[in-house]
């Protein structure tokens, strides 16, 4: 795909998705119609990066991560077919497995919903187990949190007869494309705070001068664009040298850019950034919500740390 | 040459030439052992052809993609065989030279700076000019008609040169316009540091090296073959050092980063301060890291570097500071008291990464570049 025919369908995607309320029923059916799935499967990296860009930057809700993470664990995608996310913060494979059994507590997308059954996770040794649950057996209720409109769900998998399959796939890449997925959302609802703030900052008028000209205003959506730009160039890291660490390091990246144009967009935004009448509270609560999913920026911090220390070297990952 | 097989190759020359090339003092040494250092290194070096990679072959390099001298560069930093700021001047002096000078000046001297025959210095900043360079008052006055002159006499003080008290040559910044001309009223000159009129003072740094000096210049006569450019054009010899200095001159420095932080993992207590601090400066290391070779695959590429590199400046001054701040959370007493070469290591770096934000345009400007020209909020 070349840059104006991505452009095209960056486009495409988010005027698909703002034709919608923002709903996810209605997000994942007009990217269906879109085809997302052969997208997934023909060009995962350009999908995954067009798609979640797209919601983060429409404020869209959808339940794509399902189908990213299927992919990743070698399943085939099907809107009929969620999957149980690690709980809030953390990256662990949520289920746990006790012969027959299959049980565990996570989160689940908006799909939870509609879908007939569930995927759960569990950690069997060196390999993982992957159950397929019916939704019979599934206990969900809302999670709406700070952020109602993304959709989550607490999910509660218990089954005693579980369809489970010992698999030598491992958690991690399913955690790696996710987290990408995630990272590539993060960052595009920083811009998109990036972007409210710096209108805001031009039209604002105090001191008889548009607020945009203050050195101190001026220095924060820089340093916001500093760390949306640094999230940006560990996504084109993490998608020439794909592995755990590199996307690891990219959604820590993104929860960090997310975190600073919090903090700075806010501030510049001011009274008006603290109403709901203004846009911003939408891509902040986003943001609040999306770090926490498959590993927050600390714990990733912090976990890439404790390799470090383990195994005393600091890898270089990428080269010229 | 392919810069992967380029890289493998030089990594296993390196590993049999260790001898060679290893400085004969433990680190970090006095600037004098460090200067003596890098010199021989470099003709080690040259001699085997490896600082010929890169350079076009008119001033005696062996040609291919300048990324090849900078993995030369980051490969010494990353085996601590020499300061990647005192060997990355090479990047932003030889340059001028091959842009801006006449081919037989260039083909002359060049050589001489690769090979560690001769060290160079950059004659840019002014007491009253440090963050606006385009107000320097240095002044150069023809002798005579400025077209036909033959010698070129320069009055005034540079600050904040570089090994200035070791080199032969210097790349100098002038006034040759109005006062208030400012940058269209800049000439560059390529000065031997050895004419009369010239006189150096080291200034000692807060890490009690002398590698900056003040420069005066009092009726120094240059010749007019060794103008840079044309009249009036220094700006331009100015504004061209930036793609090197943002690119090669940046991955040398994080290759060094790198391996400092290493360094402190593998001394750092196993706690879980130390897995938060070393985890929130390798995701730091990382970032930088990306940015750069972005950078640095767009300026292969063909395209321009221009205001956007000064996120990759901010990235390089903050993350250097943080590398630098965890060293001295994690060690104490080692930055503060220790007395063996370690401890004088990482206080000598420590202290001297605190100019990383002042340095090369400080953290204000570049967060103004910014704001002006990548977020497009009007004038300051």
């Amino acid at each position: 795909m070349d840059a104006s025919e991505r452009a095209l369908l960056e486009q495409t995607v988010r005027d698909a998705i703002s034709s919608t309320s923002g709903g996810f029923d209605k997000v994942d059916e007009v990217l269906a119609d879109l085809g997302w799935l052969e997208m997934l499967r023909d060009e995962p990296h350009d999908a995954v990066a067009i798609v979640f860009g797209a919601l983060g930057s429409t404020n869209g809700a959808g339940s794509m991560l399902d189908d990213v993470l299927l992919a990743a664990l070698g399943m085939t995608p099907e809107p009929g077919c969620a999957v149980l996310l690690p709980p809030f913060g953390s990256s662990a494979p949520p289920a746990s497995v006790d012969g027959d059994r299959v049980f565990g507590t996570g989160l689940a997308t908006a799909r939870a919903t509609t879908a007939s059954e569930m995927v759960a996770v569990a950690v069997t040794g060196d390999a993982v187990t992957i159950a397929r649950v019916p939704m019979s057996a599934v206990n969900t209720e809302p999670a709406r949190g700070v952020d109602p409109r993304l959709g989550l769900h607490v999910a509660h998998v218990d089954v005693q007869d579980a369809d489970a399959t010992g698999d030598t796939r491992s958690w991690e890449p399913a955690l790696a494309a996710g987290r990408i997925a995630l990272a590539h959302e993060l960052a595009a609802a920083s811009r998109a705070m990036l972007e409210l703030a710096r209108t805001h900052a031009l039209e604002r008028v105090q001191f008889d001068r548009p607020i945009a000209h203050f050195q101190a205003v001026r220095h924060r959506l820089a340093e916001t664009l500093v760390a949306i730009e640094a999230c940006d160039a560990s996504l084109v890291a993490a998608a020439d040298e794909p592995g755990p660490m590199t996307a690891a390091l990219a959604k820590a990246l993104a929860g960090r850019a997310a975190r600073t144009a919090a903090t700075h967009c806010q501030q510049v935004l001011a009274g008006i950034g603290f109403t709901t009448d203004h846009p911003f509270h939408r891509f902040l609560k986003r943001t609040m919500a999306l770090d926490g999913l498959l590993g927050s920026t600390d714990a990733l911090t912090f976990d890439l740390g404790r390799e470090l220390l383990a195994t005393r070297r600091v890898p270089t990952l990428i080269e010229l | 040459m392919d810069i992967a097989v380029f890289r493998a190759r030089l990594n296993t020359w390196l590993d049999e030439h260790h001898e060679d090339v290893a400085p004969p003092f433990e680190p970090p040494g006095t600037l004098d052992e460090q200067v003596a250092q890098m010199q021989r290194m470099k003709s080690v070096l040259y001699d085997a052809g490896w600082m010929r990679y890169g350079w076009p072959e008119r001033v005696g390099g062996m040609g291919g993609s300048p990324m090849l001298r900078t993995e030369l560069g980051a490969a010494l930093a990353a085996r601590d065989l020499t300061d990647p700021g005192l060997f990355s001047l090479i990047e932003v002096l030889a340059p001028t030279l091959i842009d801006f000078a006449p081919v037989e000046l260039a083909a002359e001297f060049v050589p001489r700076l690769l090979s560690g025959a001769e060290i160079w210095c950059q004659g840019f900043s002014e007491p009253g000019s440090g963050s606006d360079l385009a107000s320097l008052s240095c002044r150069a006055e023809p002798d005579g008609d400025p077209a036909t002159a033959s010698t070129w006499i320069i009055n005034g003080q540079k600050v904040w040169t570089s090994l200035a008290n070791y080199a032969q040559r210097c790349v100098l910044l002038t006034r040759t316009g109005a006062p208030d001309s400012r940058h269209r009223g800049i000439t560059a000159f390529f000065v031997d540091m050895d004419t009369p009129g010239i006189t150096v003072a080291p200034l000692e740094m807060i890490n009690g090296l002398s590698e900056f000096a003040e420069v005066f210049f009092d009726d120094v006569a240059v010749p007019a073959d060794r103008m840079l450019g044309e009249v009036n054009r220094g700006w331009e010899v100015a504004m061209s050092i930036l793609p090197y200095e943002r690119s090669s001159c940046f991955w040398q420095l994080i290759a060094h980063l790198y391996h400092r932080l290493e360094m402190l993992v593998a001394v750092a207590p196993d706690d879980d301060r130390s897995a938060e601090v070393i985890g929130d400066a390798y995701v730091a290391l990382h970032a930088l890291r990306a940015r750069s070779r972005v950078t640095q695959h767009r300026l292969a590429s063909g395209a321009t570097l221009g205001p956007e590199t000064s996120i990759d400046k901010v990235l390089v001054a903050t993350t250097e500071q943080k590398v630098y701040d965890a060293a001295r959370r994690l060690l104490p007493g080692v930055v503060e008291l220790d007395d063996s070469a370690s401890g004088h290591l990482w206080r000598s770096e420590y202290l001297y990464s605190r100019a990383a934000t002042i340095y090369g345009g400080t953290y204000e400007i570049q967060r103004n570049i910014i704001a002006r020209r990548l977020l497009d909020l009007g004038a300051d």
